[in-house]
Parts: C-alpha cells; sequence; structure tokens
C-alpha cells in the first residue's frame, strides 16, 4: 500500500514546479485534495466541479464508474483537473508515490494548458467554482419549491442536456439578442441607404445557440424554465472547449510530465514504476484513437522538429482539429498505423477503407478529423421562426447521416422547450428529411 | 507552492442524485416489463429463473451520428500491418476489436441497463401496479365454507358431544370435597358415583373458513384456425395470469385443456407445443371443464379461475351451448374470461376509453372477413359480461398488459 506523507508531496512538488519553471510554463496555482477512491467516483460524475447542480445523470454517472470500476473493468484515473484559478486536482490516497509525482507533473501540464490556450479563454477560471456554485443553489431552490419541485426541474434539464452541445463552439462569438441585432441593422441601413435587409426574420442569421435562443424567444416558457436553460447554456460553454483540445490537452500534459519527471533524478525504485506508468498511458489503443497517445507522440515530433519554444506557441493557438490539419504528415501516419473503417452491410462486418499508405493517408487523416472532438456531434442550427410560430431547424449535413431514434427523442426534448411546432431538416440516405 | 489538504467533505454528494437515478430505473423496469411480458423466453419458467429486461428510458439522447457507411471511425492498428478491406469486427455499434475503455461519450452507446430480476420479483413489480386493495375485495373472494370448531363447554348437549374429561375433573372435585367435609371416606369400599351435574358437554361453533388454494383452468382452441402467432398470444397471456394467479394464492393448480372438435386434458408442454387442426367445438371443452370440476375441484373448497382463449370461431349451432356452460362455469368460478385473439383487432388501446375496448364490440371492420357461416360468440356472449365475466380481445403483444389489467384492474362492468 502505499507508503508516503504529506511531507514526501511537499517535498516533491517543490521540485516538480521549479522544472515547470524552468520550462517557462505558466500555470494556475494549484490546490490538491486527498479524496479515497469513492470521493474519487464522486468527483468523475460531477466532472470535477465540487459544486455542479443536482441530476439524475450523475447519480447515474456514478453508479457506472462505479460498477465498471467494481467488475475490474476500468481504472480510476490518475489525475483529475478542474480548469479553474486556482486549479483543483484530486490525488486519490490508495496510490502510490510514484503516481502522485507523475498526477502532479501532469497536472500542471493541464493548469498551463487551461491557462494558456486560446480555447479557453472566455471560461473565466476565476470565478467558475462560484458561478457553478450559485448555480446548483437556484436548482436546488426550485427542486425545493412546492410549486415546482424535482418533476418539472428534471423535466426541463433532460431536454436541455439533450442539445447541450448545441452552442457555438469556439470562444470569442457572443449570443446578441433581437433586440441588438436589430438596432445592429439599423445602425448599417443608416449608414448605407443601399444596405437593406429583412428585419421581420428571426434570427436574421443562423443561430447555433439554441439553448439561448429557446430561453429568448419561447413564448411559453416561465421565467425559470429560461433560467435553468441559461445555466445548462452557461455550463456547456465552460466545457466545450476541454473537448475541443482533449487531444493537445493530454498530449501537452504528458510531455510536461514526462519532461518534468526526467528531470527530477527519482531514485530507481520511483523512476522505474514511473516509466512502466507512462507507456501504459501513451500506448495505442487497438482499433481506437487514444488521445494521450496521439496527442503526445504529435507533440513529441513539434518539437523534435521545431523545439520546445515553438511546441509552446502551438498549445497556446490552436484546437484539436487545426492542430491534427497542420501537423499531422503522412510519416506521421504511418508511424501511428491509423486506419479507418465502418460497417458494410453486404459483408455485415466493420471492413477497413483506407490504410495510412502513400494513398490512403490523407483520407485516414481527413476521417480522424472529422472523428475529434466536437467533430463528433452533429451541427444543429435555428434557420427562423416561422409565421405561425414553428420553429425550423437544420442539421448541417457533412455526409454523416443523423442515428434516427436519437433524433427523433432530442426533436421531441426541442418541442418541449419550445412550445410550440418544430421541425427539423436533415439528409438521410442522400434524401430530405423532415422530422 | 501547491496546496495538499485532505477532503473535508464527509457527505456522500451523489447520494440523492443516486437515489433519484434508481428511482428512474424502478419506474423504467416497469414500463418495460410490459413489452418482456411478451418475450418468448420468460414464458413457461419457473420463479427463481432470472429473467434479463432491458431497460430504457434511461439514455441521455443528443444528436448523434449513425452508423451508415459515411460515417466512418478510425482507429490505431498497433503493430498489426493492415490491408484495405479487411474485416475488423462484427457488431455495428461494437468498436474495432481492441483494448482499452475509450469512454465514447458522445458516440451513439447502448446504454441500456440489464437489470435481472427474477420471476417473482417480475410478478411483484407488475402486479403492485394493480391497486390490489380495491381489486381483492372483488376479484378475491376467496372461497370459504362453514367448518365446525370446539370452544368452552356447556352444562346442555347431546351425547355425543360429552368431554369425558371435563365431566371426570368435575366429578374428582366434587370427591375431594367429599373427603375434605367427612361426607365421603376414601378407605371405604363406597364407590363415588357420577352425578348428572358432574355432565359437561364441548360446545361448538360454525366458523368460516377460507380457502387460498385456485385452480385455473386454461382453455384454448387448437384448431386448424390457431396460428402460431395467435397461440403465443394466448400463450404469453395464460402465463401472466398464471403468474399473477400464483402471486395472490398460497398454492395454484393449472388444468390445460386444448379442444378442436374435441377437448382433451394436456400437460403443459403439449398444451404450448402441439400443432392445430381440426374445427372447433368450444363447448367441447368448456364440458370437460365442468366434468374435472366435479371430480377434482369442489367449489367449495378450491378457488376456480377459467380462461379461455381462441380465435373466436366456433361452428353457429354451438353457440347456444356455449353460452349455457359459459353460464355454469361463472356460476362456479371466482372469474371467468373470455379472451379473443384476433390479430384485425389493432387495440386503439390509447385513444379509447378502456370500456369501449374490453366491453364494447370489436370494431367495424372485424365482421368483413368473418366466416359468414358463423356467428359471433363474442356478442353472444354480451349478458355474461360483468365484474366476474369478462370478455378481452388481443390483437398484439402490445395489448396483452392492457388486456390483464383490464381484468384485473379493478374497473367493474355496470
Amino acid at each position: 500500500m502505499s507508503t508516503w506523507t504529506e511531507a514526501d508531496l511537499l517535498h516533491w512538488d517543490e521540485k516538480i514546479l521549479r522544472v515547470a519553471d524552468d520550462l517557462g510554463l505558466d500555470w494556475h496555482p494549484i490546490d490538491y485534495e486527498i479524496i479515497d477512491y469513492q470521493e474519487m467516483l464522486g468527483a468523475m460524475a460531477y466532472v470535477g466541479l465540487p459544486t455542479h447542480y443536482r441530476h439524475w445523470s450523475y447519480g447515474k454517472e456514478y453508479e457506472r464508474t462505479h460498477t465498471l470500476y467494481n467488475m475490474g473493468q476500468t481504472g480510476l484515473p490518475y489525475e483529475m483537473i478542474i480548469n479553474s484559478n486556482p486549479s483543483i486536482a484530486y490525488l486519490m490516497r490508495e496510490n502510490a508515490l510514484y503516481i502522485h509525482l507523475l498526477t502532479m507533473a501532469h497536472c500542471v501540464g493541464h493548469s498551463d494548458f487551461f491557462k494558456n490556450n486560446r480555447m479557453f479563454a472566455d471560461t473565466n477560471p476565476d470565478n467558475i467554482i462560484s458561478s457553478f456554485k450559485s448555480a446548483a443553489k437556484y436548482v436546488r431552490k426550485l427542486i425545493e419549491d412546492p410549486s415546482i419541485g424535482i418533476d418539472r426541474v428534471e423535466t426541463i434539464l433532460d431536454a436541455a442536456h439533450s442539445i447541450k452541445y448545441q452552442v457555438p463552439r469556439y470562444p470569442g462569438i457572443t449570443y446578441k439578442t433581437t433586440q441588438d441585432i436589430i438596432e445592429g441593422e439599423k445602425k448599417k441601413m443608416e449608414a448605407d441607404p443601399s444596405y437593406i435587409t429583412d428585419l421581420t426574420k428571426v434570427p436574421l442569421e443562423p443561430e447555433y445557440n439554441i439553448l439561448r435562443f429557446i430561453s429568448e424567444h419561447s413564448k411559453h416558457l416561465k421565467e425559470w424554465e429560461r433560467n435553468l436553460l441559461l445555466i445548462v447554456e452557461e455550463s456547456s460553454k465552460y466545457f466545450i472547449p476541454q473537448a475541443l483540445t482533449k487531444v493537445m490537452n493530454e498530449g501537452w500534459a504528458c510531455t510536461i510530465h514526462y519532461k518534468i519527471i526526467n528531470e527530477l533524478n527519482l531514485p530507481d525504485n520511483l523512476h522505474l514504476p514511473f516509466i512502466k506508468l507512462h507507456n501504459q498511458v501513451v500506448r495505442p489503443h487497438l482499433g481506437q484513437i487514444n488521445p494521450y497517445h496521439l496527442g503526445y507522440k504529435l507533440f513529441e515530433k513539434l518539437i523534435e522538429e521545431h523545439g520546445f519554444e515553438e511546441a509552446k506557441t502551438i498549445r497556446a493557438v490552436h484546437n484539436d482539429i487545426t492542430f491534427l490539419r497542420a501537423y499531422v504528415d503522412e510519416s506521421f501516419m504511418r508511424d501511428m498505423n491509423y486506419f479507418s473503417y465502418s460497417f458494410k452491410k453486404e459483408k455485415k462486418s466493420l471492413t477497413i477503407d483506407d490504410v495510412s499508405d502513400t494513398s490512403g493517408w490523407t483520407r485516414v487523416r481527413d476521417e480522424l478529423i472529422q472523428n475529434t472532438g466536437l467533430n463528433r456531434i452533429p451541427i444543429v442550427y435555428i434557420e427562423e421562426i416561422e409565421k405561425d410560430n414553428t420553429l425550423a431547424l437544420k442539421h448541417e449535413h457533412d455526409g454523416r447521416d443523423l442515428e434516427l431514434k436519437y433524433a427523433e427523442k432530442v426533436f421531441g426534448y426541442i418541442r418541449t422547450l419550445w412550445g410550440d411546432n418544430v421541425k427539423l431538416i436533415s439528409v438521410v440516405e442522400n434524401e430530405i428529411w423532415e422530422f | 507552492m501547491s496546496i495538499f489538504r485532505k477532503h473535508k467533505s464527509i457527505v456522500d454528494r451523489a447520494a440523492s442524485d443516486r437515489a433519484r437515478h434508481k428511482k428512474k430505473i424502478d419506474k423504467a423496469i416497469k414500463e418495460s416489463i410490459k413489452d418482456v411480458i411478451a418475450e418468448e423466453s420468460i414464458i413457461g419458467q419457473n420463479g427463481k429463473k432470472k429473467i434479463r429486461i432491458p431497460v430504457r428510458g434511461l439514455r441521455e439522447y443528443r444528436f448523434v451520428y449513425g452508423n451508415n457507411e459515411s460515417n466512418k471511425s478510425v482507429g490505431s492498428g498497433g503493430e498489426h500491418s493492415l490491408k484495405k478491406g479487411q474485416k475488423v469486427g462484427k457488431n455495428r455499434g461494437e468498436k474495432a476489436k481492441g483494448q482499452g475503455t475509450g469512454k465514447a461519450s458522445d458516440q451513439k452507446g447502448d446504454e441500456y441497463y440489464d437489470v435481472e430480476v427474477t420471476l417473482e420479483e417480475l410478478a411483484e413489480y407488475l402486479f403492485n401496479d394493480l391497486e390490489l386493495p380495491d381489486l381483492e375485495k372483488k376479484q378475491f373472494r376467496f372461497v370459504s365454507h362453514e367448518t365446525i370448531k370446539r370452544k368452552g363447554y356447556r352444562f346442555k348437549g347431546i351425547r355425543p358431544r360429552l368431554s369425558k374429561k371435563e365431566t371426570l375433573k368435575r366429578k374428582i372435585r366434587r370427591q375431594k370435597i367429599a373427603e375434605k367435609v367427612g361426607t365421603y371416606d376414601p378407605e371405604s369400599d363406597e364407590r363415588f358415583p357420577f352425578h348428572k351435574d358432574d355432565l359437561k358437554y364441548h360446545h361448538i361453533k360454525p366458523k368460516i373458513k377460507e380457502n387460498s388454494t385456485a385452480v385455473i383452468f386454461f382453455l384454448m382452441d387448437v384448431s386448424g384456425s390457431m396460428s402460431q402467432e395467435r397461440k403465443f398470444l394466448a400463450r404469453s397471456f395464460f402465463f401472466l395470469l398464471y403468474q399473477f394467479l400464483n402471486h395472490k394464492y398460497d398454492q395454484v393448480e393449472v388444468v390445460f385443456i386444448s379442444h378442436s372438435t374435441q377437448a382433451k386434458r394436456v400437460s403443459e408442454d403439449d398444451f404450448f407445443r402441439v400443432g392445430t387442426h381440426g374445427g372447433t367445438i368450444i363447448s367441447s371443452c368448456l364440458d370437460l371443464e365442468l366434468d374435472v370440476v366435479e371430480k377434482e375441484y369442489h367449489p367449495n373448497s378450491w378457488n376456480i379461475y377459467s380462461f379461455y382463449c381462441g380465435d373466436g370461431e366456433n361452428w353457429s349451432t354451438d353457440n347456444e351451448k356455449c353460452l349455457d356452460l359459459f353460464k355454469q362455469i361463472k356460476e362456479i368460478s371466482q372469474l371467468t374470461g373470455y379472451c379473443e385473439i384476433n390479430e384485425h383487432y389493432r387495440g386503439l388501446a390509447d385513444e379509447v376509453d378502456e370500456d369501449d375496448i374490453f366491453y364494447g364490440t370489436p370494431w367495424g371492420t372485424f365482421s368483413a372477413w368473418k366466416n359468414e357461416e358463423m356467428d359471433n360468440l363474442w356478442s353472444k356472449l354480451n349478458p355474461l359480461c360483468d365484474n366476474r365475466f369478462r370478455r378481452i380481445m388481443i390483437g398484439q403483444p402490445e395489448h396483452i398488459w392492457r388486456a390483464f389489467h383490464g381484468l384485473f384492474g379493478g374497473k367493474t362492468a355496470q
């Protein structure tokens, strides 16, 4: 079992931070919470946030991880860190010292990434804990309010969660209310008489922030229901940068922990198990993409080719999609031995479409990018509110069809929120499909 | 310098969300069971057998991509050398073979729970829904008969009820008193005789005894017109009835009678498996039931339930006789059910008032396909219908639960 003391952690922490400093990293101070495995399960269920609002889905997540863990199908994460200032990270009491060292060095990498990558510019790390806390308080108040109660709160949250990713994906896009838009357009028209827009169309341009739009325009939602939508939107905005940068973030943290630990001159009894653990974390997963592996290998290649300083710039300005698009090349794809596959009806099996050879690697790379982060989530936007108050939605079809069973459910949820007629246009098997 | 601190909180913060989740699962189980009861695999199993129920409704739905061919996945081949066109797995939802527990939370996952329950638990789930208190009064009058129980003693009575023990006790008591006051000397040869006042008699009281044993008669049409699908529906329905009554009574016996033009008492296996052939004379099996009741299950000591299942086709000359026999069966049964399997019946289960479904005549198109030679037993039975005789119609597996609910759900006919 673990034979370490808090003094050990403090001792190594100081050394780790000194190396990080020498590397020129810039991170939020880190608060480590030492917890047992049950608390870790709890922390995981609420994506690490100590002040998340309650919803049954987090109970489900807890049970799921708990079951998998008990069945030996999954380990618990070595690390869990929240994008806040100070960063909150969890260390599991049961773990051995070398795991903690790896975790701590890894966390410095994450915290540095959170602080510097521009995708996180709008995440407001200073206040995130308290803003989640007041949201949690608000939800609790609604649940305890006898005129509202948990069932009605869940109706709204269940529906809102179904479209939680249907918000803008990149920082810097601020939501404009219809009032804002009209005023802006009027100004433009005054300045340039030849500029004409149809101010009766709402929204004027496709609106990707469905949660926010419904909250503003639904004719039936009550005040508290609108507020719940905004709470979900707020939390999406916080989590989306992490989904956008999973490969880079993990790759960077692995790069950093590897660099730091190697500088520590650990005694063999700590260093050898560390190497073993590190290799386990960044190993390829057969038939899947292991973001730790992909990110680590790509940063390794970039540092080799361009140096560590350049890598620091890359970690600041890219997201996963641009990162892969810019730096993955044929030799990298060959090294990673990536292949694309799909289910073939006539063969009744998953079959390889392309492998990373001279003729196929670009296609595999494109599929890789299609399968990265938010590219795995369909884009649906609001086209307009029609005359009879029908909310017209469109799916941006990119060759991949929606899963209809799921889409129908979500469609139902949107109808619940909107309260009036909703329509959704997509393409299924090359035919226009209307829900 | 980082800060290290022990976690302060001792509360299990996920507890309330877990409790809420549990509640939702329970609810989902109940809802899923209605689909599961028509599954072949659970019918005819004994009570301990575990059943896997896929529980839906806990999935968190989002827009996700489907499995069409243009939605490709990407994976690493590790050290393997791979070729285009190579097969890497079988299942649609499945990832290409490999280890690792990649949590693809944005992918369509099979997020249903397989909850394992025993048949007994299943019965609990199912039947707790049925507002049993109301039902108990109406449908579950246990048969009762008078028995006689001794209770206390009286000075008067008939000779056969003389209590020798009490009488003797009184005589001994009198003898001892006599000894004490000196009117009787035990050393003497004189007998101390019984006196009229010594005599005590058992007192008896009638007592009503409830019988907690039930016999169910399952009667099924196996004539040529009963297709496999129809038999399957009948079977599912019988299964549910059996589970339910088993749940209510200490001891349940089942008698299976199948009929075409002749009725035959058969084993459970034969009942469900034997192929169908021949014409239909429903009265034959009703006759046989009455015969079996007379010989084996006296209505005073058995709660009798009779359920007939068929496709409603009968020789018209037989219908009058059936009506008469059904009347007799109704008299001796706690509940008699006449169930018609008719795939033309679409239920309208969710649109029409329950009364219409279970007591109304089947809807319009119904008579059109029916053989004109036979007239309708369903409507003939109309006068019999009350809370001890029910007609139900099943067209699809989904109707089974509704039909069942109609039988026991407490609603009584006017």
